[in-house]
């Protein structure tokens, strides 16, 4: 190191200038990744703007199947999730190695309940023959069509509990981590990237709750 | 700006109340009964601003490098185009031609 300047810090890789550096890096490729991640969404987003526009009447016919409530406390868990995700990745700038884990581990907790919302509505749903596609069976909707808007139904909140469940796991190997104190205030990128996605599952959700739940 | 800016507590406890306070004005509006285009369109300005207060404090885009807002704009620049060209197929399409 002819030209060290300081400490170089043992988690910097070699093609890195500095910490700082590296760490802005690892956050400009987590945001090019969600950029693929709303095009990814935006492919269903689309499905469902076509279909709309075809079928209107469809549309607010089928959404009184889908519980508000059940979708209005899904949304205020999604945003509380988000809430103690920025505060563990808070704790891991100030060094909080104890509350880095915690926070983790309510946001693990709060992404369950989203997920155990979601299974009663499915469960409910199927029980009744709501099923996507050929399978449908329910007949309380009078629209030949019905099964159209419950096939997008299922595709585009399936894909956003999919991301829901990855979210759990990628928080259960940072927990993993953090007890081992792998996260500092000098190190925290996997935390810190790993937040920026749970957001990002957290603003598809804000556009999914009103255009699924509350049309009429 | 350093990319390591903590976030101020005040900040994300605001943010958070003002997305559940959102999340309740979204869903007045709903028993509201708007009449037809103005629901959807209340509904998505709401959720937009509510995925702004997102993207700029929870993600923190309002405190960190301006590109990374760049890209967020420009995936939605995409997004737009894609529905737009979509729907110039779809929006005129001869009736007598079944859809799906």
């Amino acid at each position: 190191m002819a030209h060290a300047t300081g400490t170089v810090e043992s988690h910097v890789q070699h093609h890195f200038k500095s910490s700082d550096q590296q760490f802005s890096s690892a956050k400009l490729g987590m945001w090019l990744f969600l950029f693929t991640e709303i095009m990814f969404f935006g492919g269903l987003f689309v499905a469902y703007i076509v279909y709309r526009a075809w079928n209107p009447e469809l549309f607010t016919l089928a959404a009184t199947q889908l519980d508000t409530v059940l979708g209005a406390v899904n949304t205020v868990v999604l945003i509380g999730s988000s809430l103690t995700v920025a505060l563990a990745i808070r704790a891991a700038q100030f060094d909080k190695q104890k509350q880095i884990i915690n926070y983790l581990l309510i946001t693990i907790f709060l992404a369950t309940v989203f997920l155990v919302i979601k299974y009663f509505e499915y469960t409910h749903k199927f029980d009744m023959g709501i099923l996507p596609g050929a399978m449908y069976t329910f007949e309380g909707i009078d629209h030949p069509k019905a099964n159209v808007f419950f096939s997008i139904y299922y595709m585009m909140t399936g894909l956003h509990g999919i991301h829901v469940v990855i979210g759990i796991g990628l928080m259960v190997w940072l927990v993993l981590k953090a007890m081992k104190g792998a996260y500092t205030s000098s190190y925290y990128t996997p935390v810190e990237i790993t937040g920026l996605y749970w957001h990002l599952v957290d603003i598809i959700w804000i556009f999914l709750f009103p255009l699924m739940y509350l049309i009429d | 700006m350093s990319a390591h800016h903590a976030i101020p507590l005040k900040t994300l406890l605001s943010t958070t109340l003002a997305l559940v306070v959102l999340t309740v004005v979204t869903i007045a509006v709903f028993y509201l009964n708007i009449p037809a285009p103005f629901d959807v369109v209340v509904a998505l300005f709401l959720a937009t601003f509510k995925a702004t207060l997102v993207a700029m404090f929870f993600m923190g885009l309002y405190y960190d490098e301006k590109f990374n807002t760049v890209v967020l704009i420009f995936s939605f620049l995409f997004f737009f185009v894609f529905i737009g060209i979509t729907l110039l197929d779809t929006l005129f399409r001869e009736s007598s031609i079944s859809i799906w």
